[in-house]
């Protein structure tokens, strides 16, 4: 019913001779929430950076809108629609909030006065409107997760990859966050791949969930199957370990 | 896990950011920082002796602000613009002393091809970060120290060139150290104007971004080489234009005078770093402050003890370094923030 806006293929990533990304294969399709889960060291990073194009793919294919990007820098597939966000964010902290957001917005508004009108939508649309001249340093790490969201945004992207969007918020902000990505999918369309360790958030928010493990992936479906798959739950916790879904 | 969950903190507490005042202020701060600095030459026209530090002070606050804006916006801490500088001053004086040209003429295309220089050696020595990129630009400037050597036909080696005294404005040489002190004072209104409208301008922004993080940068759609290109290209230009207002003034030149590093190619750096790296007015204070301060310990402590002066300077280095880490600039504004913190009663 619709069409694949990001693709990989067979994609591998190979350190020496650690396959830390194998034989990778997903389609995202447009309009979907999809969430990568996996215990610490699967890969996750690893195929994020294959699909931004931090990481070149030793093997495989990586396709935006059908067209292979496997040779195109960041900043290309910045251009092409993709936004993302870090794990560890890294805000321009002497600057202020809004200032840190024009400089996604300039990608599509070269004039000064267009960026900063744009950027201060974006900042409102996230709730940190209130803060837009506050130092980036300044803000709580809750608030620099949103900027980092915001800074996305800015670009005008069609999907965004969120890596661990969510991680050291706690449960109230949690909630706030979730409910902004949701909105951001259900009012304005975006397509969201997200790494996410909460399980909490991956149940409520994605459509679609992948699991990676040891650089492959192991299991692919509903987040209501995939939390209850026994596989699953052995490749996170190990062996002899009871899930009590919450 | 369970740290108490506050609700964001409200934005009264909102601190006023640098650069992000309407274009207004900016043009405000600006008259007003020029104007400070324009003073002593006011004052202090008639006296020949200060005349020449006030010039020096100018000339070396315009280099470090041109330095400013590869190595404090961008980051790249380039300890290599002797070269571009040299650049500036081998072509203006081998065309003005061989050829008779003015030049005013000169140091345009002089500075266009010190930033042709700059980015086509820069192209691949980006690839190197922090120190690595330090100590190849480092590296660049001993390679331009040997070429002037020995291309003595061209740049008359050691013995260096000497500009005949022919006063007229057009061959900007002026009987009167007040006139080079304008001259100098232009070059850093020029500099410092540009800084001002770089930092509220694109470009600006993406040299901020690439020093923060680069692989941020790329993810928010900046091209990071080309940014950095264009910040070389830029801070390189003008500080060819020093360099030819450093020839013009001084009318003698040789490799030493224009490639000691701890002079040079160093120094913009160190007066950038001392001031306040990555700011408007940083580069200019930090001329102010050490240029007249390293003359007065020359004249006072070097027949008495030799290289006192310099060892004198070198342990204020060492101090700032330790304990001014965002320069002169950075310490007023954390002063201004702690104060201003205290008076919102948190």
């Amino acid at each position: 019913m619709s069409q694949a806006l990001l693709q990989t293929r067979g994609a591998s990533k190979h350190f020496m001779g650690l396959k830390a990304v194998d034989d990778v294969s997903l389609s995202v399709n447009k309009g979907e929430v999809v969430s990568i889960i996996g215990p610490n060291g699967a890969g996750k990073t690893t195929y994020f950076n294959l699909l931004t194009g931090q990481l070149a793919p030793t093997l495989g294919e990586v396709s935006l809108r059908g067209q292979t990007i496997n040779a195109l820098p960041p900043h290309e597939r910045a251009k092409l629609g993709m936004g993302r966000t870090f794990q560890i964010v890294k805000p321009l902290i002497a600057l202020s909030a809004l200032e840190n957001v024009m400089v996604g917005a300039f990608l599509q508004h070269a004039r000064m006065a267009d960026a900063r009108d744009r950027a201060m939508a974006v900042l409102t649309r996230v709730g940190l409107g209130a803060h837009a001249k506050r130092r980036a340093g300044d803000l709580t790490l809750s608030e620099r997760r949103r900027l980092e969201v915001a800074r996305a945004l800015a670009l005008g992207p069609e999907i965004v990859l969120l890596d661990e969007v969510m991680a050291g918020l706690n449960q109230s902000e949690t909630g706030r966050c979730i409910d902004l990505l949701r909105s951001l999918h259900e009012e304005d369309g975006l397509t969201f791949l997200i790494i996410e360790h909460n399980l909490k958030v991956v149940r409520a928010f994605s459509e679609r969930v992948i699991v990676l493990d040891r650089g492959r992936l192991i299991a692919e479906g509903t987040a209501e199957d995939i939390l209850s798959s026994p596989e699953v739950v052995k490749a996170y916790l190990g062996e002899g370990h009871q899930w009590t879904p919450s | 896990m369970n740290k108490t969950d506050r609700q964001s903190p409200p934005p009264q507490v909102a601190p006023e950011v640098s650069g992000l005042q309407s274009g207004g202020t900016a043009l405000g701060r600006y008259l007003a920082l020029m104007a400070l600095a324009g003073a002593p030459l006011v004052f202090l026209a008639k006296d020949p002796y200060w005349l020449n530090i006030i010039a020096f002070t100018y000339l070396m606050g315009g280099l470090a602000a041109s330095w400013n804006i590869i190595g404090g916006f961008g980051g790249q801490f380039s300890l290599g613009h002797g070269v571009f500088f040299g650049i500036g001053a081998y072509v203006t004086a081998i065309a003005t002393s061989r050829y008779g040209l003015s030049p005013w003429l000169v140091m345009v295309p002089a500075a266009v091809l010190a930033a042709l220089v700059a980015m086509l050696i820069s192209w691949p020595t980006f690839r190197l970060r922090g120190p690595f990129f330090a100590i190849a630009t480092m590296a660049f400037n001993e390679v331009a120290f040997v070429l002037a050597n020995h291309f003595d036909s061209f740049t008359g080696g050691p013995r260096g060139i000497m500009i005949p005294f022919k006063a007229g404005f057009a061959n900007m040489i002026f009987r009167e150290r007040w006139q080079y002190a304008v001259l100098m004072f232009v070059f850093v209104a020029l500099v410092v104007g540009i800084t001002v409208w770089l930092r509220r301008s694109r470009l600006g922004y993406y040299l901020l971004a690439v020093r923060e993080d680069e692989d941020s940068a790329r993810a928010s759609g900046i091209n990071v080489l080309s940014v950095k290109l264009q910040g070389m290209a830029l801070s390189a230009f003008l500080t060819a234009i020093g360099g030819t207002l450093f020839t013009m003034y001084l009318r003698f030149i040789d490799p030493p005078t224009l490639f000691t590093l701890q002079d040079v190619g160093v120094k913009f750096a160190l007066l950038s770093l001392i001031g306040g790296v990555g700011t408007i007015a940083g580069p200019l204070l930090g001329a102010a402050l050490i240029v007249p301060f390293e003359n007065f310990l020359r004249a006072e402590l070097a027949d008495a003890l030799p290289g006192m002066n310099l060892a004198i300077l070198g342990l204020l280095m060492v101090l700032a370094a330790l304990f001014m880490k965002r320069g002169v600039v950075g310490a007023f504004e954390d002063l201004l923030r702690k104060i201003k913190g205290k008076k919102g009663g948190q």
